[in-house]
């Protein structure tokens, strides 16, 4: 483990998707550390555990068994120890009603998983390299949902 | 009371009764004050005619002695002195009847007293003439004076006799006159007064006879209206009774017999009785209402079964109102509806509407699964391809890049129906928040979000000013979208697109065949290219979904874009129409509401 390199967590319960997400990270020139949870009781049991070290990134899918995305979001922003966490929705949906509750709720930002491998790349590329204080401070509705230039 | 006529007319009648009756009354007693005048003077005539009579029996018995002395001192026959001798008797007979006859005039006894006196003097007069003319003791010159003084005497006695006659003929007279007096009413004013009383009871008679014509109108129309009543009652299913609440009496309509299951006046409705049927679920709370009418003075409704002698079960609704009649008594008169149906009916409004509540979960639930779980594995074969690297590909036969190629545009094609079919569906089951907003802003953006397109294809787009309109505006914007796309999708390849949007108010009744008559105003907004445009008879069929006019490998496209279209405009209660010559070009015309 590199000490300076980001910690990247994806809690999602498909295993293609991680693949995907480790693939792509394997790919980028980004020094990170890439960790799984596969649901949301999971992602919950790591968090609260204080030996794990706090991502500086989580990527959380909202469809997810045993504690969905939603409720893990409420529980992360409730909790003292874990309301900082940069929280980036990672969602197949992209249903009006999702963007609006999890922007509500204090996600940063909300990412469609794409279709294709290169953008999924360029993606996580954009996420990674963005300047969180700077986005947070100007995060509004209109610039919650990524899109790509 | 309204509906209770009213004869104040009665009152009126009963002053001109009591006048009339208080005139016969008056002129009856002053008709037997005249009979009993008329029975005293006749009484009175008769006295005086008694007394007169008597008088002259008097006279007569005097003037008998006169001629029997006078025959007996002529002849000396004995004979001739039987009347003198009666005539004594006679007249103190008649003296006695008069003396009884006169007893309540003074005046007359005392004159009966000289007449007496003046009898006596003439009597013994007679006895004188007598003993003169006796030849024993005649002596002529007394028996000439005897005979002269009886002359005189005889002279007195029937002036007095006259005098008393008139006497009696002016108290007569006196008598008759006060009589006459007494009798102040002349029979004209009798006369009059009847008249006026019979008129009074004739005025009363012709007012009886009105009121009873005006009675039996009443009558009728009571008669027609309790027959409506009872007519609509047993229509409209309701009934109505009345309950007399001081003499506790109960009276059903004949319907409400029906309701009940019975013929009419099949039993006599008591206070038991109104609960009697009330099924035992609801028997308290009826009851209960039964017991705050009187508190309360009326009844809101309430809802209740009864249970029929056939053991079918019906729905009831009452209400009641507590009213006072004209006599001061309460009575609580009620409705009773038998809703039987409509409860019914309103389960299975309920049951249906329970229905399509799960389906529309259901659907909404299947636009979850559209927009997520149908999208998942798509998205993953679209990956999985994008993952399959130029280097791969390489070591592929010809064919398997080939498949590999079909594969990715059938999984974009894929990705763009659903896609479709999600804005489709969201057009309908989103909110619907209709904001005041300028359509030029909205057809900016759409022309921006389609500005790559226009740059390619070099179109020109024209608009002149668009309205401000109360609408969604993001389903606005996609209509503008959907419709310039549409426009650039089938422009002709030979020359640069053209289109140009206008826009103009409307009358509603200038276009009776394509919108709304209840607007009266409209935006009628119109969209003309210079595309390749289609043929007029599917004018209609393009707004159909997954309609489509060109095969997907000429034109890409899912037949949703004008489906969406026209469900946005029916969204804004709106119309839409389409229009073309072929290979000319089209013309789609939007009208919304002002």
């Amino acid at each position: 483990m590199q000490k300076n390199a980001l910690h990247i967590l994806l809690a999602d319960d498909d295993e293609d998707d991680r693949l995907f997400f480790k693939d792509a990270f394997e790919e980028i020139k980004i020094q990170t550390n890439v960790n799984f949870v596969h649901d949301g009781m999971q992602l919950m049991d790591h968090l609260h555990n204080e030996d794990n070290k706090l991502p500086d990134i989580l990527f959380l899918d909202l469809n997810m068994p045993k504690k969905t995305g939603k409720e893990c979001l409420i529980e992360i922003k409730k909790t003292d120890r874990l309301k900082d966490v940069i929280i980036a929705i990672y969602s197949t949906s992209s249903s009006e009603e999702d963007i609006e509750d999890t922007f509500i709720q204090g996600a940063n930002i909300y990412i469609k998983k794409p279709s294709d491998f290169n953008t999924l790349k360029k993606i996580i590329n954009e996420v990674v390299t963005v300047n969180w204080h700077y986005h947070t401070s100007g995060l509004n509705r209109d610039n919650f949902l990524l899109r790509l230039k | 009371m309204k509906w209770i006529p009213n004869f104040n007319s009665s009152n009126s009648l009963r002053v001109i009764f009591v006048i009339a009756v208080f005139i016969l009354l008056f002129l009856s007693s002053i008709a037997y004050k005249h009979n009993q005048d008329l029975n005293e003077s006749s009484k009175l005539v008769m006295h005086t005619y008694e007394i007169n009579i008597q008088l002259e029996r008097l006279m007569s018995a005097i003037k008998d002695a006169e001629t029997g002395q006078r025959g007996y001192i002529i002849t000396r026959n004995a004979r001739f002195l039987t009347p003198y001798i009666y005539s004594r008797d006679k007249v103190n007979t008649s003296f006695i009847t008069l003396k009884k006859l006169t007893a309540d005039n003074p005046q007359q006894q005392e004159n009966l007293q000289k007449l007496f006196k003046l009898i006596t003097l003439r009597f013994v007069s007679f006895e004188n003439c007598l003993k003169y003319s006796d030849p024993k003791t005649y002596d002529k010159r007394k028996l000439d004076n005897h005979m002269f003084g009886g002359r005189i005497l005889m002279e007195n006695i029937r002036f007095k006799v006259d005098e008393m006659n008139d006497i009696e003929k002016t108290y007569l007279k006196k008598r008759l006159k006060i009589y006459d007096a007494e009798i102040s009413l002349s029979p004209l004013f009798s006369i009059s007064l009847f008249l006026v009383a019979l008129s009074f009871i004739l005025l009363a008679y012709r007012q009886i006879s009105r009121d009873f014509e005006r009675l039996k109108v009443f009558n009728k129309r009571l008669l027609i209206s309790s027959g409506l009543i009872a007519e609509s009652e047993s229509i409209g299913n309701f009934s109505t009774w009345q309950w007399d609440l001081d003499a506790d009496k109960i009276d059903y309509s004949d319907n409400q017999f029906r309701l009940l299951g019975f013929e009419p006046n099949a039993f006599v409705p008591s206070k038991e009785t109104l609960l009697k049927f009330v099924h035992p679920d609801d028997k308290d709370a009826v009851a209960k209402s039964i017991d705050g009418i009187i508190e309360n003075k009326q009844v809101p409704f309430i809802y209740y079964k009864i249970i029929r002698p056939d053991f079918e079960v019906r729905y009831f609704k009452t209400t009641g109102k507590l009213v006072t009649d004209q006599q001061g008594s309460k009575i609580l008169l009620g409705i009773n509806f038998d809703i039987t149906d409509e409860h019914l009916l309103n389960i299975e409004l309920q049951e249906r509407n329970k229905e399509l509540e799960k389906s529309n979960k259901e659907l909404a639930s299947f636009n979850h699964v559209a927009s997520h779980d149908l999208q998942e594995p798509l998205r993953k074969i679209q990956t999985f391809i994008s993952r399959v690297s130029d280097a791969d590909k390489e070591v592929m036969s010809e064919s398997g890049k080939n498949y590999i190629t079909k594969i990715e545009s059938s999984a974009k094609r894929m990705r763009v129906l659903i896609d479709d079919l999600l804005l489709f569906s969201r057009t309908n089951t989103t909110k619907k928040e209709f904001i005041k907003i300028n359509l030029n802003e909205l057809l900016d953006n759409a022309e921006s979000e389609l500005a790559e397109v226009i740059e390619e294809k070099r179109a020109v787009i024209k608009s002149n000013k668009l309205p401000k309109l109360s609408v969604i505006p993001y389903q606005i914007e996609q209509l503008f979208i959907n419709l310039i796309g549409n426009s650039l999708k089938y422009s002709r390849p030979d020359i640069e697109p053209e289109i140009s949007i206008s826009s103009e108010k409307v009358n509603a009744c200038d276009y009776p065949e394509i919108v709304d008559q209840s607007v009266k105003k409209f935006h009628k907004i119109t969209f003309t290219d210079n595309g390749m445009g289609f043929d007029p008879q599917f004018k209609e069929t393009i707004f159909i979904l997954f309609q489509r006019l060109h095969s997907k490998t000429d034109y890409p496209g899912t037949g949703i874009g004008l489906a969406i279209c026209k469900k946005i405009v029916e969204n804004h209660k709106g119309h839409i129409t389409a229009d073309s010559t072929l290979g000319k070009g089209s013309v789609f015309t939007v009208f919304l509401p002002d």
